[in-house]
């Protein structure tokens, strides 16, 4: 086992830094290669690892921060979650590792690129695998890090380095708030190993939980891009489109809720820390999906629904419900990174046209891209017997069973949010890939019109390579269900798998109550795709085109720009940050401290050339300076001794 | 000893401050500044002699008679000096020769 993890960890290090320092001296297909076959490997380590695996092991690698009695080795902490996990990583980076070779192709820069995607890989496994909180923050860190790099990566552009500055800036508030919690952890709990934190249990006070709880809850609303901390996730589009898929779908942003289903054991004995959780997971899950409907641009659309998923997970970890976010995790993983790898293939195949508008009749003319996305898409949606149906299913059964005002309330936003996911999904499906092919571009205002490529029957097609990669993601999102089936079509084995993760299975609904529960959420999802259907599909589809030339309704426009909350914070924090910055610089900088020394260093200058005036050549002055100074020497001596 | 060290150390201070007055006052003539450095210096030796004659030493006498020698080699230095700035300016005013500034 100690190999296994071993291997899983080093692997995509090693290539990350021989990329990093011989990649650009490297053959290109060499350097790609070597990024693929690591993450490969990494993956194949897990998978042995997975296999030999019995009861949850703690393996110290070597030891790392030792100072008295803080104790913070390298250690890797293997239990089911963590083992999941780690197949799912490895798995959905591997495939994108490989999409990008494909995708990237065209792109000077790929040994930083490739060295960028492995080292994120290798930080979100330190993460998922550390035994003690220090090293868990390490790889948050890191991963926070990669994917400033890597939203940045073109950073040529003075937009994609912002939004990456952005992520990493809003994410730092959640990472401070994490970290106190560690550091407190530490002061009263005298050790930082996660085991041993969740084995207090009651040792710890309840007040402290609370608080601890809360403290997790906005390290994982930043790394998770909850509400209020998910301004920058959006923004974070500005990346390559791999990159959007690896980090802001499958694995980066799940962090938080893996961080929050880690310490579950501790923080699930306060009913307000959950509640809390529950209620910022619900609002966030509505909020994203609001404005997942307005959107434009197709991969901010499924920024925004990716912001919602994750806050479904959150809102079944807040229920408690550990394996039910675990599951939605792993599903979600599958199917929005097949959404955004669809997307990226869209995306090429339109030659970096991102505006949904300007799309259409792409059913036919890509129809190994339209498959994979239509089944990625009835996932999102929720359809009965996908997988996304299972475990968004089984989150809202857990907050159903956990009654109660807050609890119920959050059960309907959940559904209202199920509708709202089933017709943004469709809406993209409908304006991307259905219709006639737009012959005629509406000019977007103020742009000149550019030539669209896909006209006149110009190529349009994605490279085979991508492609290929969606079908095994969408393979596993259709039928991520088996992995946690209902009591009533047989065992789930998600469920049994993940039986000695703590703090889960208090509640066991009865087949019938599920089978409602399910069926409620199946005919939402089904009324969901109707209103698309009616709102998105035929005449009606060619008029919105045809009115999206013109400025957006006021209502439009609010969801479009996620209920204006940039602009409220910018208004809120920017503005007098920078007002605040500006006094510094100006005023105490400038003002104060620059300029006392400027005005005693001019002091100085005059009353130096004044004295220099002194000496003027005239020995008449000099033998009277002299003279009186010998006076005043002789006065001081009368005065002394007399 | 007739005359009291005091009236000695009086004199001579009344002789240096006399001197040191015609230094400043007398700036407009150089050979005057030399004799008023001349009359400094003899107040210096009469201090010395003073001494001398109180402790029953020869050191002030020797050095009175070494000053003496000192200043008549001083003054025929100075006042070829003298000679040679009345030459290069037509003046002994001490005062125009103020090239030596900081």
């Amino acid at each position: 086992m100690r190999l296994y993890l071993s291997f899983i960890l080093l692997l995509p290090l090693l290539g990350g830094i021989v990329n990093t320092v011989a990649g650009r001296l490297l053959p290109r297909r060499l350097a790609e290669w070597l990024a693929c076959t690591a993450v490969a490997a990494s993956f194949g380590f897990a998978l042995a690892a997975f296999l030999s695996y019995r009861t949850p092991v703690t393996v110290e690698l070597f030891r790392w921060l030792t100072a008295f009695d803080f104790q913070a080795p390298v250690a890797l902490y293997y239990d089911p979650l963590a083992a999941v996990m780690c197949l799912m990583v490895t798995f959905v980076s591997t495939l994108i590792h490989v999409y990008s070779v494909a995708y990237m192709a065209e792109e000077e820069d790929y040994a930083r690129f490739f060295a960028l995607l492995n080292l994120f890989v290798f930080a979100m496994l330190t993460l998922v695998l550390a035994e003690n909180l220090p090293l868990l923050y390490l790889g948050w860190e890191g991963v926070g890090f990669c994917s400033y790099a890597l939203i940045g990566f073109w950073y040529r552009d003075e937009k994609n380095a912002t939004a990456g500055r952005k992520a990493f800036i809003v994410t730092r508030i959640g990472d401070f708030a994490f970290g106190i919690a560690v550091i407190w952890l530490f002061r009263m709990c005298g050790t930082i190993s996660i085991t041993q934190i969740n084995g207090m249990g009651t040792a710890v006070p309840a007040g402290a939980i609370t608080l601890l709880g809360l403290l997790f809850l906005v390290g994982a609303m930043g790394k998770s891009a909850q509400v209020p901390l998910m301004v920058w996730l959006p923004d974070a589009m500005a990346g390559p489109t791999p990159v959007s898929a690896l980090i802001h779908a499958a694995t980066m942003v799940t962090a938080g809720v893996y961080l929050l289903a880690r310490m579950f054991p501790l923080i699930g004995s306060s009913a307000t820390a959950l509640a809390a959780i529950a209620v910022t997971g619900g609002v966030t899950a509505f909020y994203a999906a609001t404005c997942a409907l307005a959107q434009r641009d197709l991969k901010r659309a499924l920024a925004y629904s990716t912001i919602s998923q994750i806050g479904y997970m959150v809102l079944g970890v807040g229920c408690g419900a550990v394996t039910a976010a675990t599951f939605h995790l792993l599903v979600h993983a599958f199917f929005k990174a097949l959404l955004f790898l669809g997307a990226g293939c869209v995306i090429a195949a339109m030659h970096h046209e991102q505006d949904i508008f300007r799309m259409g009749g792409l059913a036919r003319r890509l129809p190994l891209t339209f498959w994979p996305f239509l089944a990625g898409s009835a996932c999102l949606a929720g359809f009965p017997f996908t997988g996304g149906f299972f475990s968004k299913d089984s989150i809202l059964a857990a907050a159903w069973l956990k009654g109660g005002a807050l609890y119920g309330s959050l059960y309907l936003l959940g559904m209202v949010t199920a509708l709202l996911t089933a017709i943004y999904t469709f809406r993209l499906v409908y304006l991307v890939f259905a219709g006639p092919p737009l012959t005629v571009p509406p000019p977007l205002m103020g742009t000149p019109t550019p030539t669209l490529p896909h006209q006149g029957g110009g190529s349009i097609e994605a490279p085979r390579l991508m492609e290929a990669m969606l079908i095994p993601l969408a393979l596993l999102g259709l039928c991520g269900g088996v992995l946690n089936l209902p009591a009533y079509l047989g065992e789930g084995w998600l469920a049994g798998f993940l039986a000695p993760v703590p703090g889960d299975g208090n509640m066991e609904a009865s087949s019938g109550l599920e089978m409602v529960l399910q069926g409620i959420a199946g005919v939402v999802a089904l009324i969901g795709l109707a209103i698309a259907h009616v709102r998105y599909s035929g005449e009606r589809r060619a008029r919105l085109i045809e009115a999206a030339v013109g400025p957006p309704s006021a209502m439009v426009a609010f969801f479009q720009n996620g209920w204006y909350v940039d602009a409220l914070y910018r208004f809120l924090f920017v503005r007098p940050y920078e007002a605040l910055a500006r006094f510094f610089w100006t005023r105490v900088d400038e003002g104060v401290v620059d300029d006392s020394l400027d005005r005693f260093a001019a002091l100085l200058g005059a009353t130096g050339q004044g004295l220099g005036r002194w000496t003027n050549g005239r020995v008449s002055v000099y033998i009277l300076s002299l003279a009186a100074g010998a006076a005043l020497l002789l006065a001081y001596l009368a005065w002394v001794v007399l | 000893m007739i005359v009291p060290l005091a009236h000695v150390l009086i004199l001579a201070g009344i002789i240096f401050a006399l001197g040191l007055a015609c230094v400043i006052a007398w700036r407009t003539n150089v050979i005057m500044m030399l004799i008023g450095i001349e009359i400094m210096l003899n107040a210096a030796m009469l201090v010395a002699v003073g001494g001398s004659r109180l402790w029953g030493a020869t050191d002030g006498q020797v050095f009175a008679l070494m000053i003496m020698a000192m200043t008549s080699a001083e003054v025929s230095l100075a006042l070829a000096l003298v000679v040679y700035l009345h030459r290069r300016k037509k003046t002994v005013n001490a005062d125009e020769f103020d090239s030596m500034k900081g």
